[in-house]
């Protein structure tokens, strides 16, 4: 079905091959897991199967990659698009259309496929995954697990025969991520080849029938459904590979706050979007410990966004106070007394070299300013980028020059939206350790995230909200 | 009872062909903004700037409908204030005035036809008006991009606050070199992979692409066109001097 025969490939703008000799055999109906490290060209791989490498994105390519026994790069890609489905990464960027329906006629109405038929695919579709919720929507007003839900049901109703899955769940929560999984299985029914690229292993570990690992562009390793059963918890982390035990946030047991600890407490907290009754964030009163890390967890669409906005005096029309250290701080002041890690990190970096964005950070008034700068770069293992664009950066180092940043504001309270979504193993402990690093100067941390490695790793307490 | 997709698109249908929305904001450019025409034309532009009110409050955008009232009140409180304000406040309150009452109907025509305007429905129209796809695949891209657009830049003028950078503060002088950088790193990086999403899906086949959602001319539409017509015939008749009343 997909065949690669020592590929080598190469991104126009970069030095390095991404891929170097990859081969690679996927037979009808098999279900493939392909895995490693941030950057070890999985999604170079599955945009070589549908032909956006090298037809999109350009470089240079030796080899040879067939899909259904034609060769990829002398196939046009509307034709390639007739055999393979893709679900990105990124919610925010993958849908052509503005309304649900649109969107998953999209594929079929570009072969021109007759519309009574399309609407019968839409219908069964909806039938089978269960999307009825979600139809003639604004996608726009999705979450982002009702977004990667439509990206799922799109591909269903192309029908194609090859599904490509890149890391799909990078955003989803737990509840979301099993809806994912039951999807892959309602597919291996089909008898669809499925190859997914993916951190996060645990939903479909028990679903593959190979499990591909990868690193700096090569296979490095390869296990059958019988040897990736006696995989142990060391195995997985000396391959640099996430676990692959399913676990939700909600089993995680940490203890409350109680009177005794030093706390900073929530009162009144309530935010509704303007011309919504129902409130978004609602809390009556809530302690959180101060010099500690904080997880903050709830369900896609509880309002944990929201509820980091609200803390940091981003939203205008939430009320409520925060007391800290005998202080009570209302909207406007908060917004000097924490500092938030966006889940885009790369919209909160403005200038034109790392070292000016720390510079700007400083507070006020503070001498030598390039030293306390470089002090920080230092501290977080930035100093070999001083001189680089922030935006040149990959997604792990623009999130550390944030926390840098928010170091160098000297602000009390760190917020950090979904740290380690798409980040591997290694870069999630890595993120771990720095939290811990930055608790440890006195600053009060809350982590909005869905990622259990990451909340056993540093978090001393948990809050669930929704 | 079972999602029916043909009914419901069939339901969902806008009050206007995507068509007549792209003539009438044609017309309001031209005849309301640009201000062609002379005297004879003004009843016509006044239907013309009510249009655009009209058709948000008939698809029940009332918080659009209500702040573009707003906008086109102040222009109009501006102009009205000219007579009786000192010196140089006379000046400004006439140019404000003078570009709010221009500028406010097109803006509220544009802003309906992207917000009731799918890009299905966009797509569809422009394929029946014969549109090649060169023109239409761009077109389409920006018509998505939009939204995306406002997204991000929301997105980044919170990261800002956040930062404690604001205009009139220490540092305004670069707000806007702020504002932009990563507004256009990130609408750059938005527009490549969504054209890669569409590509990977077969937009561009050289074949006759089909349409689930529904247009069309209707009663509605064959009026307006008709209107637009009409505007076009005296705009042409004043031209050649023909006294009309």
């Amino acid at each position: 079905m997909v065949e690669l025969e020592h590929v080598t490939f190469r991104y126009g703008s970069e030095t390095e091959a991404s891929l170097k000799d990859v081969s690679l055999q996927v037979n009808e109906g098999e279900c493939i897991l392909l895995s490693g490290p941030s950057g070890c060209g999985k999604t170079t791989i599955l945009r070589l199967i549908n032909g956006l490498i090298p037809h999109y994105y350009a470089g240079e390519l030796s080899g040879s990659v067939r899909v259904n026994g034609k060769e990829v790069e002398q196939t046009e890609l509307y034709e390639t698009a007739m055999h393979t489905g893709m679900v990105f990464q990124n919610p925010r960027s993958q849908f052509y259309s503005t309304d649900t329906t649109g969107e998953m006629a999209f594929a079929c109405e570009n072969r021109g496929m007759p519309e009574h038929e399309i609407y019968a695919r839409i219908d069964d579709t909806v039938r089978r995954l269960g999307t009825e919720k979600l139809m003639d929507r604004s996608i726009f007003q999705l979450s982002d697990g009702e977004k990667q839900k439509i990206a799922c049901a799109s591909v269903d109703v192309a029908g194609t025969e090859i599904i490509l899955l890149d890391e799909p769940s990078a955003n989803l929560d737990d509840d979301a991520a099993q809806t994912l999984r039951e999807i892959i299985l309602e597919w291996r029914k089909q008898g669809r080849t499925i190859i997914a690229a993916e951190h996060r292993i645990a939903y479909l570990w028990d679903l593959f029938d190979r499990a591909l690992i990868m690193d700096s562009g090569r296979m490095i390793r390869e296990f059958s459904r019988e040897e990736a059963d006696v995989l142990s918890a060391a195995d997985l982390a000396a391959m640099g590979l996430r676990t692959n035990i399913q676990e939700s946030p909600k089993d995680i047991v940490l203890p409350a706050c109680t009177e005794t600890d030093r706390t900073m407490v929530i009162r009144n907290f309530r935010f509704a979007y303007p011309g919504c009754k129902e409130a978004v964030v609602s809390i009556p009163e809530l302690r959180i410990a101060q010099n500690e890390i904080t997880a903050v967890t709830g369900a896609n669409g509880a309002g944990k966004t929201s509820f980091l906005n609200c803390l940091c005096g981003l939203e205008k029309h939430c009320e409520g106070i925060l007391e800290y250290d005998g202080k009570s701080y209302d909207n406007k002041q908060r917004q000097k007394l924490c500092y938030m890690v966006m889940q885009d990190s790369a919209n909160q970096l403005f200038t034109e070299s790392v070292l000016e964005e720390v510079i700007i950070s400083l507070t006020a008034g503070t001498a030598d300013e390039k030293t306390a700068a470089l002090r920080i770069l230092e501290a977080l293992d930035l100093s070999a980028f001083t001189d680089r664009h922030p935006q040149s950066l990959s997604g792990g180092q623009k999130q550390r020059l944030a926390i840098a940043c928010a170091l160098a504001s000297g602000r009390k309270i760190l917020l950090l939206d979904e740290p380690s979504s798409g980040l591997d193993y290694r870069h999630m402990r890595e993120m771990a350790e720095l939290l811990k690093q930055v608790c440890e100067t006195g600053t009060t941390v809350l982590v909005v995230t869905h990622d259990c490695e990451l909340i056993r790793a540093c978090a001393g307490r948990k809050i669930t909200l929704g | 009872m079972a999602y029916a997709s043909e009914q419901a698109q069939e339901k969902r249908r806008g009050f206007l062909d995507p068509r007549t929305k792209l003539m009438l904001v044609l017309l309001l450019a031209v005849f309301v903004l640009g201000g062609l025409g002379g005297s004879t034309l003004k009843p016509v532009k006044t239907v013309l700037s009510a249009l655009p009110f009209a058709l948000l409050l008939i698809e029940g955008k009332t918080g659009r409908f209500l702040r573009g009232m707003i906008m086109l009140g102040i222009g109009y409180g501006m102009l009205a204030a000219v007579g009786v304000l000192p010196g140089v406040l006379r000046h400004i309150a006439l140019m404000c005035g003078g570009i709010l009452t221009r500028f406010v109907v097109t803006v509220m025509m544009g802003e309906y036809l992207i917000s009731s305007t799918s890009v299905s429905e966009f797509i569809a129209g422009m394929e029946r008006m014969h549109m090649p796809q060169a023109v239409i695949i761009p077109m389409s891209v920006m018509f998505r991009l939009f939204p995306a657009i406002g997204a991000e830049w929301t997105s980044v003028r919170r990261a800002m606050r956040m930062r404690g950078i604001h205009l009139g503060g220490a540092k305004a002088g670069q707000v806007i070199e702020y504002q932009l950088v990563p507004m256009m790193t990130s609408t750059v990086r938005i527009g490549e992979e969504l054209s890669a999403s569409a590509l990977s899906r077969g937009l561009a086949a050289p074949v006759r692409r089909t349409n689930v959602c529904r247009i069309g001319f209707r009663i509605q539409d064959y009026i307006l066109l008709a209107g637009g017509v009409v505007t076009v015939v005296l705009w042409v008749m004043e031209l050649c001097g023909v006294k009309l009343w």
